[in-house]
């Protein structure tokens, strides 16, 4: 008896070694998502919440290539100005409505809607019409060719049951009480700003872990601390400072992962003396951007306004080395001469001032480094630190500032005609080159990726021939995930795209 | 007592109307806005600025809110919570801190009357400690405990001395200890515990040598409930007086030891331009504290004879 025993005794306990728990995964955001609605979208931490309530028609794979979600395909007209997709089969919303052909038509007419004002409109732009041809196929006509449009249907779709039009408010219902088709249904809204979430059992795909929590810890500092606590199982981003102790904890992993982002100082091109593309390129050569990276953590410094691993970056575009005597002959030949410790011009020194967000993490570190560079080199810098609504005030609204130190986030599209078009609505800086915004028109127009790579290329060659920037670095990321939770893989961007996979022990 | 009681109504209104007013003005005149806050906000300005008043001149948008305010109508919150009403937004929040601020109240009157019973002005090393300990600001001492704390249990929990306590390091989660925590450091610290047993001090020494505890005691009567009694009056005073102090002790506290209530709100709303919120706040703060006034008076006229005959 005992040796019949022992093989299911034996099997049971590497079963129950093997299965998942009921634990939460818990992981931190600064600031708890005031709402739950993709169509507005304005936070990193609403983005990596909608990425586990909702889908998209189509994903992006493990090498960030397009795969279908809630579609099964698509098939491209010869044409290229429309496509029929196909929606997968037996997909249920979480109040257990039917996923419909309705529901992409109203999501991308929601989007579209003037009066829903969606921070997403932007992504269904290029969709002219969308016609529902049955419950699971929809036909959708382009504005102009499309090579890959399953690019760019990873958009979230959402429950046209659920709205009474298509003109959506912010302030609506849905904002808490979200209904998606992702492996999680918003379960509660906790009284400590923290957000339960539950595994939703009729979800047409596999998920392993049943809850996940959302917590809200505002001071990024205790956030590691936590981690090492093991009150948190997921860290989205480590502070640099504080990679060396997690890294030295057994009990957490950390994964890097690269983000579409890159640090830059960025000037006012239209105030003096900063419109002088002189004076801006002699800035540019008396700053060693090797040394002010260094302390703040690992990275890649780039030449132009996209990551080094992009498609579009443009490797025949030297990164600017440190040059003392040609940043003297470029400011001499700007009228400026050294008198005394500064160079000064009409006897004002030529004064940079600094202006950089406060919750940007290490910047201050980086403005101080700056800061004793340029002065060493007869700059002065006088430094100030904004709040969010300030900087978005001053700086976005205002445009009013001498130079910023700040960085810039991309998904996929890595489109930037935003913030170097002139009229770009990113274009803080009021930087304008008719052949930048020919190349940017042109590049947003084209639909073949061969042509957009070459147009991109030479818009980064441009770019850095002006100098409207000081281009400094893309920072290596890195998650801290506890080695309970097993299986992971990160998302770049939407950090939980692939958390299905994930488990926890 | 009717000149009294209309002094006292129109001390509350301006105080409430100079509360709500003051953090506007101020929330108005710090730049940007909630707007500001959204990605598209340039495209949306027209709109939003319509919808929410911000197309008003400051004066009006102040007395719009005011009037609204005065029929109970805080509105919705703008960026904090959007589209929730600031009531829903505040109504636990509200409850936590209000139990707190009550809670550490009574524990700083327990404290500074026990202490003065004690010291009496004579016992100077008591003092001093107590002088010292309290010396700290609030958001010092509560990172040190919190921080303190947790390294502490963390290397008991780590050599295996203790199991996982129930309370420890869970942002967010209701916890005794973390509330605890909370209620001891605002009754102690930034001088909180010092000034009150200083004046519960000399109120005590005061009261003892006074005329009638004097002849209590020629009498051979027990003279501990009559100073008691007599003591009641300068703590409710102190309490009320104190109250306003330890509301602003409660942002720094809520924020540093993640507790969910309105002076934590209060911090996010300032940066998020949230007047509606802010608004929602300040008024509830300054009706506590108008409130704490009157309940100091009318205790006052309930006890001491001499105030209700002259009323």
């Amino acid at each position: 008896m005992r040796r019949h025993l022992m093989p299911w005794m034996l099997g049971g306990a590497l079963l129950l070694a093997g299965a998942t728990t009921a634990e939460p995964l818990r992981y931190a955001e600064d600031r708890a998502p005031p709402i739950v609605n993709p169509l507005f979208t304005t936070t990193m931490s609403e983005a990596r919440l909608a990425e586990l309530v909702f889908e998209g028609l189509f994903t992006d794979d493990a090498k960030l290539s397009s795969t279908p979600r809630l579609a099964t395909g698509l098939d491209l007209a010869e044409d290229r100005m429309s496509a029929v997709v196909r929606l997968k089969p037996g997909v249920t919303w979480q109040d257990g409505e039917s996923f419909t052909a309705e529901d992409v038509a109203f999501t991308v007419a929601a989007m579209k809607e003037e009066s829903t004002a969606s921070t997403e409109r932007g992504r269904v732009q290029f969709i002219q019409e969308v016609e529902v041809i049955d419950d699971l196929t929809v036909k959708l006509t382009f504005e102009r060719e499309e090579y890959a449009p399953e690019d760019k249907l990873h958009f979230k779709v959402l429950p046209a049951h659920r709205f009474e039009g298509t003109a959506v408010k912010r302030s609506d219902a849905f904002r808490t009480q979200p209904i998606g088709t992702g492996p999680y249904r918003v379960k509660r809204f906790n009284d400590d700003n923290s957000i339960t979430l539950a595994k939703f059992d009729q979800y047409h795909d596999s998920t392993r872990i049943d809850e996940i929590t959302m917590r809200e810890v505002a001071d990024k500092n205790y956030q590691s601390k936590l981690l090492l606590y093991e009150s948190l199982e997921a860290l989205v981003r480590v502070l640099p400072r504080d990679l060396a102790t997690l890294q030295a904890d057994r009990k957490v992993e950390l994964y890097p992962y690269q983000t579409n982002s890159w640090w830059y100082v960025g000037f006012q091109n239209n105030r003096a003396p900063f419109d002088d593309e002189r004076v801006r390129e002699a800035l540019t050569l008396l700053v060693d951007i090797d040394a002010l990276l260094a302390p703040i953590g690992t990275g890649e410094v780039v030449s132009g306004p996209f990551v080094t691993s992009s498609p579009y970056y443009n490797h025949e575009v030297k990164r600017p080395k440190p040059d003392a005597r040609k940043a003297a002959e470029l400011l001499t030949a700007a009228g400026f001469a050294k008198s005394g410790d500064y160079w000064s011009r009409d006897g004002k020194p030529l004064t940079l001032k600094l202006t950089a967000q406060e919750n940007l993490e290490t910047a201050q570190d980086v403005v101080i480094a700056l800061q004793s560079q340029l002065q060493s080199q007869g700059i002065k810098v006088e430094p100030t630190f904004l709040g969010t609504a300030e900087w978005k005030a001053k700086v976005w609204r205002e445009r009013d500032f001498d130079a910023v130190l700040s960085q810039w986030s991309f998904d996929r599209s890595e489109d930037v005609t935003e913030q170097f078009h002139s009229e770009g609505k990113f274009n803080f800086g009021h930087y304008a080159n008719a052949e930048v915004d020919a190349l940017l028109d042109q590049a947003k127009d084209t639909s073949d990726p061969q042509a957009k790579k070459a147009l991109l290329r030479e818009v980064h060659a441009k770019v850095a021939d002006d100098h409207p920037m000081i281009f400094l670095w893309t920072l290596d990321s890195y998650s801290a995930i506890s080695r309970r939770v097993r299986k992971v893989v990160i998302h770049p961007f939407y950090f939980f795209t692939w958390s299905r996979e994930w488990e926890l022990k | 007592m009717l000149r009294t009681l209309l002094g006292r109504a129109v001390l509350t209104v301006s105080s409430l109307v100079a509360a709500a007013t003051a953090v506007q003005l101020l929330l108005w005149a710090a730049p940007g806005d909630p707007i500001d806050l959204l990605p598209n906000g340039a495209e949306l300005r027209p709109q939003l600025e319509a919808e929410w008043g911000l197309d008003q001149p400051v004066w009006m948008r102040v007395v719009t809110n005011l009037g609204r305010a005065a029929t109970g109508e805080l509105g919705t919150s703008l960026s904090y919570r959007p589209g929730t009403p600031v009531t829903e937004v505040l109504a636990q929040p509200a409850l936590n801190s209000f139990a707190l601020l009550i809670a550490s109240l009574v524990l700083a009157l327990a404290w500074s009357a026990g202490l003065a019973a004690f010291t009496r002005g004579r016992r100077q090393h008591t003092s001093r400690l107590v002088r010292t300990l309290s010396v700290a600001p609030v958001f010092l001492l509560a990172h040190l405990c919190i921080h303190g704390l947790n390294e502490v249990t963390w290397s008991l929990m780590e050599a295996g001395t203790i199991a996982r306590p129930a309370w420890f390091a869970l942002p967010g989660e209701a916890s005794a200890m973390r509330t605890a925590l909370a209620v001891v450091l605002l009754a102690v610290g930034s001088g909180a515990l010092a000034d009150m047993h200083r004046e519960a001090e000399q109120a005590l020494i005061s009261i003892r040598r006074s005329g009638f505890v004097d002849a209590a005691r020629a009498r051979g009567e027990p003279t501990f409930l009559l100073v008691a009694r007599h003591l009641t009056l300068p703590l409710a005073s102190l309490a009320a007086a104190r109250t306003g102090f330890l509301l602003g002790g409660l942002v720094v506290v809520e924020k540093v030891l993640l507790i969910n209530g309105a002076g934590a709100i209060l911090w996010q709303a300032a940066l998020l331009r949230d007047v509606p919120v802010a608004l929602g706040i300040t008024l509830m703060a300054a009706t506590t504290v108008c409130a704490a006034r009157l309940a100091a008076d009318a205790l006052r006229v309930g006890i001491d004879p001499r105030l209700r005959s002259q009323a």
